[in-house]
């Protein structure tokens, strides 16, 4: 495999994203110095985010700085990504598992003609295939797939994989018209965005702390806990089913089967027992944490630290504990 | 050979009636036994999706299952809440007597506009003087030109405060005995009618249960099930049908009882390591597994009689007596296997023992069914 | 309006996952297949819209083996779909989203549609592949995550949520086009039973699946449990302030996810 990798950027916040910045680290692992890393952003701030490709080490930048693209489907941006990865020869695309990247794998294994995998926590190469690895069940299981040549479009679970180390290039910038685009593809607008909730910090998904409150807390007044120790963390707040039912947190705060899954690398579980439908959106998380006053709770077979104790008593502690080792 | 493998039908339905004892009916189980509660808007939600008149013909608005069908459905309430089961089940029993005595006339009239709606009936046979021998009931029906003066007391009557239909068991002349007692189909709002006071129950205290008093209580001759002196026949019918459901009643809370202690038993730990390692732990588990298996055969297999046309009376005595013994037996080596943990009333297992002790007296006390299943077996030697 | 929606049986969540014999895939004997999670909300919003607006009907559409195919349909009807159609896969046939995303473009293709719901994604593989390859298929917007999903009979459009990381963002579109849900406006339905008893009757049209076009594939080659969790190790202390000294001590020290 000598083809480039083509690394799409996700923008917040007018930069790169840490999932694309780590799809970068990624690409440049299968390239192994055989083939180049280049990288790809869309939308009216395109130009201004494509240096930062050139920090870590991607000189070249394909750019469609397009303001349709800021707020058009997914599907606009696959049409930009197909053409850019067949303007480089690119045989594979990396994208940040979020929303926006596992919709623009599923659009670009049709457009681009692709094998294509999502959630990806592993990936091998070995002669024309690729084998990557990816949680499955909710982090109960993991399977390894065998995708066929000869292109390859992969979105990457974010948090999975480090970030690459500050090698500043000269950057080599392209810019690319947009393709048109069908008329179907049209017909949407994006009218509004909401903020998460009412809370600040990192939404849920995005988190690589998370801090979860459960029946155990009682009512909605008590919540305010299980919130100040997620602000000493720089935690996202999350809920069990039981409290979004209660109507104590709205249901975007709930973790679990029929809610958001998460994959943090640190999972606070605050009285919370541990039902299978919230257990299979969590335990994917690389270290759980469970403070609960029965013993027996399941949530303590699936932690790696736990607490047993009264969470009124233990939670004000901790969260004083972490905002003096935080400075805060 | 007999075939123990159930329809694809006969999956659904019980996936369907799983989902809602485990959604709707077992995280308020603990609440409603420690508050006495009668959960309406759950009972409510039961009928709403035809869980609660399984055995009325579809014809009159029923859901029209076969008895297997009715025990495979209880079974997995029973797992959930043993109490709320008897209320979502008591009108089965109330309105078979209707359906097995009543003309067409009266199904049409009765059970029709019963069933379009969220409606209690209750059976009322048992008398404070006496439950099991339903021959010497004193309820009396004295005829009164084209109608019937009721006068007498019911008790222990299910869903009794809750019902807009009785069926009732009066004697027309109590030196008939047997012969003498009369069916009838009472509304709630005949003047004369009354209930008592919610009795306070050691188990089964999601449902409701109460005396009925009957007072000048007039029925018209027209709302008489078959003819006077029928009811004892329509009674023992009545119970042939509804016997069996109740050994799936007992088999549901002893096969929640032996999941709480399995369970338990893995993460409970002793002397090193997890008590299920102990044999003596082993041992029960696997008595208790023993129990249930043959407990639920037995139901199906009495189930499977009926269905296909016998009276199964039987069987079905056999099952329901052995599944009630069984579930007493199982709770108490729930409680057993929780150790103290089992006795408090924090762990859900000792209402599971004062459940099932119900399932031992209720719709003909075990020592009957044993006098019934001598009586039937002796027969075959005589 | 044509509501078409696309459902997958999945392994209940109880159940025991273990692998096959030969360690490719999950040991599927004794499994009991179900319409579960974003799959139910999916059709619960079907239902919705379907109860919301005059003339509607619901198409519930599956790709796989039977029985467990047909089982999910029958479950749809007893829930309220109107149609179904199973595109039949054969026996042990490797399930892999894209080729999925074909069979079900090809049987949607034939059918009058307004509107197509489908989970974001499946619970047992959580792809989420099947919306955005059906949406290209069928060349139509697509929009993942959908989680508040209204029809402005005013101006003939779609209204809705789409919850991402970034929060969320409020969208309309004209139809057809293609979702994923996240979650419907109600906690999804239990099927009367009734309805059950008639959905045994019904009729399930079968479609034989076409030949794939060849293209890219990819297929599982193992199936893994991760090690069992040992449990926690618990945290023994006397005051509050001293588990809490601890457990920071631990995740800084131990486990090294805190700063």
């Amino acid at each position: 495999m000598t083809a480039p990798i083509l690394v799409v950027g996700e923008v917040q916040a007018g930069h790169l994203t840490s999932p694309t910045l780590e799809c970068i680290t990624v690409g440049q692992h299968l390239a192994a110095g055989q083939a180049p890393v280049i990288g790809f952003v869309a939308g009216s701030s395109a130009r201004s985010v494509a240096d930062e490709f050139s920090h870590v080490g991607v000189a070249r930048v394909v750019v469609v700085t397009d303001a349709t693209l800021d707020t058009a489907l997914v599907a606009a941006t696959a049409h930009a990504v197909a053409a850019a990865a067949e303007r480089v020869g690119a045989d594979t695309v990396l994208v940040g598992g979020t929303t926006f990247g596992r919709e623009l794998v599923g659009r670009l294994a049709i457009r681009w003609n692709a094998s294509a995998a999502s959630s990806v926590t592993e990936v091998r190469k070995e002669g024309d295939a690729l084998h990557v690895r990816r949680p499955i069940f909710g982090g109960r299981a993991t399977e390894t797939r065998r995708l066929d040549g000869p292109r390859f479009v992969l979105a990457l679970r974010p948090h999975t994989f480090p970030v690459p180390p500050d090698a500043a290039v000269p950057s080599n910038i392209e810019e690319v018209p947009l393709p048109s685009l069908p008329p179907g593809l049209l017909v949407a607008r994006r009218t509004a965005l909401e903020p998460t909730s009412e809370g600040v910090g990192p939404s849920l998904g995005d988190a690589s702390i998370v801090v979860s409150g459960g029946r155990g807390v009682r009512t909605a007044e008590n919540f305010h806990l299980v919130e100040e120790l997620a602000a000493a963390l720089g935690a996202a707040v999350g809920a069990s089913r039981a409290v979004t039912d209660a109507g104590w947190r709205p249901s975007s705060f709930q973790v679990g089967q029929t809610g958001r899954s998460v994959s943090p690398q640190l999972y606070i579980a605050v009285g919370i027992s541990g039902a299978i439908q919230h257990l299979v959106g969590m335990l994917s998380s690389r270290v759980i944490v469970a403070i609960n006053s029965d013993a027996s709770a399941p949530i303590f077979r699936v932690a790696d630290y736990g607490i047993v104790g009264d969470l009124f008593q233990i939670l004000p502690a901790l969260t004083a504990e972490i905002r003096r080792v935080r400075g805060l | 050979m007999p075939d123990f493998s159930l329809s694809a039908e006969q999956e659904s339905l019980r996936d369907m009636a799983r989902k809602f004892a485990r959604t709707e009916m077992a995280p308020h189980a603990a609440e409603c036994d420690k508050a006495a509660r009668f959960p309406d808007e759950i009972y409510r939600k039961a009928y709403e999706l035809g869980l609660m008149n399984l055995n009325v013909p579809t014809e009159y608005g029923g859901s029209g299952l076969g008895v297997l069908e009715q025990c495979l459905i209880v079974e997995e309430l029973a797992h959930a809440c043993g109490g709320m089961t008897t209320s979502v089940i008591a009108n089965c029993l109330a309105l078979e007597p209707i359906i097995l005595g009543g003309t067409p006339e009266q199904k049409e009239r009765f059970l029709t506009p019963f069933c379009a709606q969220y409606h209690f009936a209750s059976f009322c046979l048992t008398e404070p003087a006496g439950g099991s021998d339903a021959g010497s009931l004193k309820t009396r029906a004295r005829k009164d030109g084209d109608h019937y003066l009721l006068d007498g007391e019911k008790c222990f009557i299910t869903n009794a405060p809750h019902a807009s239909l009785y069926t009732v068991f009066a004697t027309v002349d109590p030196d008939l005995r047997y012969k003498g007692i009369t069916a009838f189909v009472v509304p709630r709002e005949t003047e004369g009618l009354t209930t008592g006071k919610d009795e306070e129950k050691m188990g089964h205290r999601a449902s409701s249960t109460s005396t009925v008093r009957f007072e000048g209580v007039r029925v018209p001759v027209v709302d008489r099930l078959g003819g006077e002196g029928d009811g004892f026949s329509i009674a023992m019918r009545t119970l042939d049908q509804t016997r069996t459901p109740i050994g799936a009643l007992a088999t549901g809370i002893a096969q929640a009882a032996l999941d709480h202690a399995a369970a338990y038993s893995l993460k409970r730990h002793s002397f090193g390591k997890p008590i299920s390692e102990h044999q003596a732990i082993q041992i029960k588990l696997a008595n208790m597994a023993q129990s249930i298996h043959a407990a639920r055969l037995l139901t199906w297999h009495a189930a499977w009689t009926i269905d296909h046309g016998s009276k199964g009376t039987l069987e079905s005595s056999i099952a329901k007596c052995f599944a009630s013994d069984a579930a007493l037996h199982v709770a108490d080596e729930a409680i057993q296997t929780f150790g103290g943990y089992g006795y408090m009333k924090e762990y859900p297992v000792e209402k599971l023992l004062r459940d099932a002790k119900l399932t031992q007296i209720y719709e003909g006390a075990n020592e009957i069914q044993r006098t019934v299943i001598a009586r039937e077996l002796l027969r075959q030697y005589a | 309006m044509e509501i078409v929606v696309c459902l997958k049986p999945v392994p209940e969540a109880e159940t025991r996952l273990r692998a096959a014999t030969d360690g490719r895939a999950l040991d599927s004997e004794g499994v009991k297949f179900v319409l579960a999670g974003y799959d139910e909300s999916a059709l619960e919003q079907a239902l919705l819209l379907k109860e919301s607006i005059a003339g509607s009907r619901v198409h519930a559409v599956s790709y796989g083996p039977g029985p467990r195919t047909e089982e999910v349909l029958r479950a749809a009807i007893a829930l309220g779909a109107d149609l179904a159609t199973w595109v039949e896969a054969p026996p042990g046939t490797a399930l892999d989203p894209i080729a999925a995303a074909r069979a079900l473009a090809a049987a949607i293709t034939s059918v009058p549609h307004d509107l197509i719901l489908c989970g974001k994604q499946a619970g047992d593989d959580e792809a989420g592949l099947v919306p955005p390859a059906l949406g290209e298929l069928l060349s139509l917007p697509e929009f993942s995550s959908v989680v508040d999903l209204r029809w402005d009979a005013g101006t003939s459009r779609f209204r809705f949520l789409r919850s991402t990381e970034e929060g969320g963002e409020r969208w309309e579109s004209s139809g057809p086009c293609v979702m994923g849900l996240q979650q419907a406006w109600n906690d999804p339905r239990t099927a009367k039973l009734p309805n059950i008893l008639r959905s045994r009757k019904a009729t399930i049209a079968r479609r034989p699946l076409e030949p794939v076009p060849a293209g890219p594939r990819s297929e599982s080659e193992r199936f893994e449990l991760p090690a069992p969790r040992t449990g926690a190790r618990m945290i023994e202390y006397k005051t509050p302030a001293e588990a809490a000294q601890q457990l920071v001590r631990l995740l800084r020290e131990e486990a090294k996810v805190f700063p």
